[in-house]
């Protein structure tokens, strides 16, 4: 075999020699017919035939002669798109482009998809969820340690069940002096284990530690290790006193490890032996996290589930509801598709991922038509070329594999810069993306931002664009050859066809058409999206965010014998309060502290019913309590009359403020400054009210108080002497988030047993709750829209540009009798515009139908918002326009003698 | 003499593809012959009437060799010469007997659905 194909069975010279003595034999007989010595030898030839072709024919019967062949390709390829600089660089541009952005789309795609699990066998693991059919609502499924410990022995479906318990959310914990509060998961002590993540430092928790008798550990996040512990490797093995127990510290997670429970810092083992803890209404649900056994359905899992729980039922009917079916769902699907608690809209991360799939897809298909495009664009002008080179006596595969060769140096060359594009974007997104995606809520935090930090170039993903983008070079590269094959070479060798592309003109029109579609599809999506951003960062909330920090006491239930709302209520707490604000006020940057009740722009929006005394007309408001530095510190404007003053808060005098809601639908066009308002049914937060009536003050511009995205609810703010409040708001000179640490001591400093649920940035809660989702949708959709108006342009000028090159002749012919250049112009602007036009129409009705997808992302103008899409459809038209004119401009130029001869 | 014989040419039959190789087989049944010699022998014992393109001999000679049907060695002709002298092989024999069956069946055929046409 081997022999067979290296083996030269004779070299060219004894070929040649044999061709010789063939035409020297044949000589010989001529000369004895009788024929001159000179005529003999021309005749021999003669008779011959063409000793080249032959030798050639023998040259090339040698196996290894294709590669010669593909070399010689190779070169000639080079320098006919060498000659052309202009076009390859657009190709390659183009399907650069195309891979690098779909592969980027893709690879968030299939990083937040398919690999957000750090966890063993991802793909098996499930959570229980129970649908309550009376509510109609659906969530993960919460049992009591009873219920727990049943489905751990009764099932057949799971390999292995664990469970956590998040409820409680937040414990104080200390170290000698040293203060801190995490949020903690508490788990069974097999649950690390189960979910096969080692520690990053020390040991994750063990089964061991799960008995009683155990001494207490507990493990903290990477997070928690950076910011409370500075990431000192040495605060391994030190002793804290955690919500009370003294505990261990033997471990610290890896950066990516989010799991068993939404926004957990530390883990510490669930004893199973202890009685249930109690929670609001006896016990603290256990959630649970299975992984299925080896070919277990879902279907399957979910009904073996359901049985389980509906005979747990009979025996306690109390804790579960009165119609319901349990299942499982993938834990992918749970974390990816969980809601963001308090947005109004949901941050459903899932439709969003898909969305983003579909966008890439589409920018995939726009740069694949593109390169059709150009490619058809130049196959036309090289009909001609080939039909010579076939006339010359190039074989139809000669030919063929001539153009395909030609085609992968196009496609290998945008392959490297497609890569090298993509990588950057990665790069930027990496940038770009965690602080977007940290605001996702609970999504956030379940996946973590720092998801992205892992965030490759995704191999398969890359090789799927690779592969579409060359498949449609090679299609498209063969074009030309179509008419050699078909051996049609008269029209072309005789110039009689100068529409080699008028077969193809449709064909690029259509393309041309498709390109206008997709990207209008894509812009449209992309400014519903940064509209929606736009309306919501620009909503007047009527108070200014800017660094203002929140601090809000959060001690998870039986923390203290009295309610928060009790303690602040009597004497000491109010002393306490203050004593807080005066510290705070004294850190550096801080200038200015307002003790009051709310998240400013989320509350309060429900309460009592409030009358003018004697009045009928009743009106729902929602009860601020706040002090005299509430208007300056979030600087709202005052209307009339004056803001609560400081011996007012002092004396706890039923004086309040309202809202200009409020002060219009009570006293209309009078004025409410002195009036009397009646809150019916008062309830303040020590003893029974002694009077519900208020004296008027003043009146303030409203501010959102039921969330950014609503209109301003009836509001009232009374002194928190005489309401509730036990909150801080801090104005601040610099950004609040590095005042975090100082504000908690300060707390400490004069109640060492307050929990602090949150102390961050005003600005970052309504990121993450407000603009975090069309943020996330826009960071990811923008770019793809740019890039594809960036290819529409690239795709309308090559076609305009051809189709002029094509009508250089009758431009000529038009010009020499008379036609002025202004008619030229607008025949040929006219021209692209009907392809635009037509492009438009379809691509503004697809979007009609399709932005429906995401509504769910859109807020304060509906998802056939006429300004967006005419906006993009004018956007559209002016740049098509703008691509069509420079080879309109071309062609007007045209000397019409040059035009003439022109074929 | 010069136009009698381009006349003659023209007047000739082209080859149908794929009967060189046969016609080449057949001519060696009757011993080694070089290349020249193979183009003469089947110019003369087709009465003239086939026209033999000499270079176009030699390609499928190089195919013949390759497929192992003729053997191939250096001798010298009668005029003394240096010629490469072609001899039939074993498996050219077979070759030669199964394409002259195939050939004469598709002869008959041919002839068969020209005389009914003709009819």
């Amino acid at each position: 075999m081997f022999e067979k194909i290296f083996r030269r069975k004779r070299n060219s010279a004894d070929f040649a020699a044999e061709i010789q003595a063939h035409i020297q034999l044949e000589e010989d007989r001529l000369r004895e017919q009788g024929l001159s010595a000179e005529e003999a030898h021309n005749r021999a030839y003669r008779t011959f035939g063409n000793v080249t072709h032959v030798q050639e024919r023998f040259y090339e019967s040698h196996r290894w002669i294709w590669f010669d062949h593909l070399w010689q390709d190779f070169r000639f390829a080079a320098r006919m798109l060498h000659k052309s600089p202009g076009f390859t660089a657009v190709a390659v541009l183009t399907l650069a482009l195309g891979i690098g952005a779909s592969t980027v789309g893709f690879s968030i795609f299939y990083n937040l998809m398919f690999n957000a699990f750090a966890a063993k066998d991802a793909s098996r693991l499930v959570v229980p969820t129970m649908h309550d059919a009376d509510a109609g609502s659906t969530g993960a499924l919460g049992l009591s340690l009873e219920d727990f410990e049943e489905i751990r022995k009764q099932n057949n479906v799971f390999e292995h069940v664990v469970g956590y318990v998040t409820w409680g959310g937040l414990v104080l914990a200390n170290q000698g002096p040293h203060m801190y509060q995490f949020f903690v998961s508490r788990v069974t002590s097999d649950a690390f284990d189960f979910y096969g993540v080692p520690a990053l430092l020390g040991r994750s928790i063990e089964p061991a530690d799960g008995n009683p008798k155990a001494p207490g550990v507990f493990v903290i996040s990477y997070d928690t290790w950076k910011s409370d512990f500075d990431g000192d490797p040495k605060i391994l093995g030190e002793n804290f006193v955690v919500d009370g127990e003294p505990r261990t510290l033997v471990g610290v997670m890896p950066p990516r490890f989010h799991a068993f429970g939404p926004n957990e810092q530390i883990w510490v083992p669930l004893d199973l032996s202890q009685a249930a803890p109690n929670g609001p209404d006896g016990h603290f649900p256990v959630f649970l996290l299975a992984r299925l056994k080896r070919g277990v359905s879902l279907q399957s899992a979910s009904a073996n589930l359901n049985v389980i729980e509906h005979r747990l039922a009979l025996v306690r009917p109390k804790d579960f509801p009165k119609h319901f079916r349990a299942g499982v769902e993938t834990a992918e699907d749970v974390l990816i598709g969980w809601q963001a608690p308090g947005a109004s809209f949901h941050s459903d991360l899932k439709h969003l991922l898909y969305d983003l799939l579909a966008a890439v897809m589409m920018l995939l298909l726009i740069a694949c038509s593109n390169v059709a495009n150009l490619l058809l664009a130049r196959a036309s002008t090289r009909e001609k070329e080939l039909a010579v080179r076939s006339a010359l006596g190039a074989s139809r595969r000669r030919i063929i594999r001539q153009l395909l060769v030609e085609s992968s140096i196009l496609a290998i060359a945008a392959c490297f810069v497609g890569c090298a594009l993509a990588w950057c974007g990665l790069k930027l997104i990496v940038a770009f993306l965690p602080h977007v995606f940290a605001g996702l809520g609970s999504l956030g935090a379940a996946i973590g931002p720092e998801a992205f930090l892992g965030l490759g170039l995704n191999v398969p993903v890359l090789l799927f664009a690779l592969g579409i983008t060359l498949l449609t070079v090679l299609i498209c590269g063969l074009a030309p050859a179509v008419h050699v094959v078909r051996a049609d070479l008269q029209p072309q060798l005789t110039g009689a066809s100068k529409s080699g592309g008028a077969a193809h003109g449709k064909l690029r029109s259509a393309l041309v058409i498709s390109e206008v579609t997709l990207s209008i599809v894509l812009l449209v999506g992309a400014g519903l999206l940064m509209r929606t951003l736009f309306l919501l960062t620009h909503v007047d909330l009527g108070f200014n965010p800017k660094n203002v920090m929140m601090v809000i006491f959060l001690p998870p239930p039986g923390h203290a014998q009295v309610s928060p709302a009790q303690k602040f209520a009597s004497p000491q707490g109010l002393a306490i309060l203050r004593g807080i604000a005066d510290h705070m006020r004294a850190l550096p940057g801080v200038t200015d502290v307002s003790i009051q009740d709310t998240i400013p722009g989320y509350g309060p929006d429900r309460g009592p019913q409030v009358t003018i005394p004697g009045g009928t007309h009743t009106v729902e408001v929602g009860l601020l309590g706040c002090d005299e530095n509430f208007l300056d510190t979030l600087q709202m404007q005052l209307l009339q009359g004056h803001w609560l003053s400081s011996e007012e808060v002092q004396q706890a005098a039923h004086d309040i403020v309202l809202n200009q809601k409020l002060a219009r639908d009570l006293f209309g066009s009078k004025s409410p400054l002195g009036q009397q308002v009646q809150v019916k049914s008062f309830q303040p937060p020590i003893g029974a009210a002694q009077d519900t009536n208020f004296q008027v003050v003043g009146v303030v511009a409203d501010i959102r108080n039921s969330s950014p995205q609503k209109p301003p609810t009836p509001l009232i703010f009374l002194p928190y002497t005489v309401g509730d409040g036990r909150f801080f708001l801090l104005k601040t000179a610099m950004n609040p988030l590095s005042l975090v640490r100082s504000v908690r001591d300060a707390v400490w400093s004069v109640d060492r047993d307050e929990v602090i649920g949150y102390s961050s940035p005003l600005e970052e809660f309504l990121q993450k709750f407000t603009y975090a989702t069309p943020e996330f949708g826009l960071t990811l959709s923008g770019p793809l829209a740019a890039i594809a108006l960036l290819l529409v342009i690239a795709g309308i000028f090559s076609v305009m540009a051809y189709n002029v090159a094509l009508r250089t002749h009758e431009i000529g012919i038009r010009m020499a009798l008379g036609a002025q250049e202004d008619n030229i112009l607008r025949m040929i602007l006219l021209r692209g515009l009907r392809l635009v036009a037509v492009g438009v129409i379809l691509g503004v009705a697809a979007s009609l139908m399709l932005t429906r997808f995401i509504t769910s992302q859109i807020w304060g103008i509906s998802a056939t918002d006429p300004v967006t899409f005419v906006g993009v459809a004018i956007l559209m038209i002016i740049v098509a326009l703008t691509a069509c004119y420079i080879p309109a401009r071309r062609a007007t130029r045209v000397d019409p003698m040059v035009a003439l001869r022109h074929e | 003499m010069s136009t009698q014989s381009k006349n003659d040419e023209q007047e000739r039959l082209k080859l149908l593809q794929g009967t060189l190789d046969l016609l080449i087989l057949r001519t060696l049944i009757l011993g080694s012959q070089h290349g020249q010699g193979i183009a003469h022998a089947i110019q003369q014992t087709s009465d003239e009437e086939l026209l033999v393109e000499h270079g176009a001999l030699y390609p499928a000679l190089q195919r013949l060799e390759e497929r192992g049907w003729i053997s191939a060695k250096w001798g010298v002709s009668t005029n003394n010469r240096k010629a490469r002298f072609y001899s039939l092989t074993s498996a050219g024999r077979k070759q030669l007997a199964a394409e002259t069956t195939k050939w004469n069946r598709f002869a008959a055929a041919i002839g068969r659905i020209l005389e009914s046409e003709g009819s």
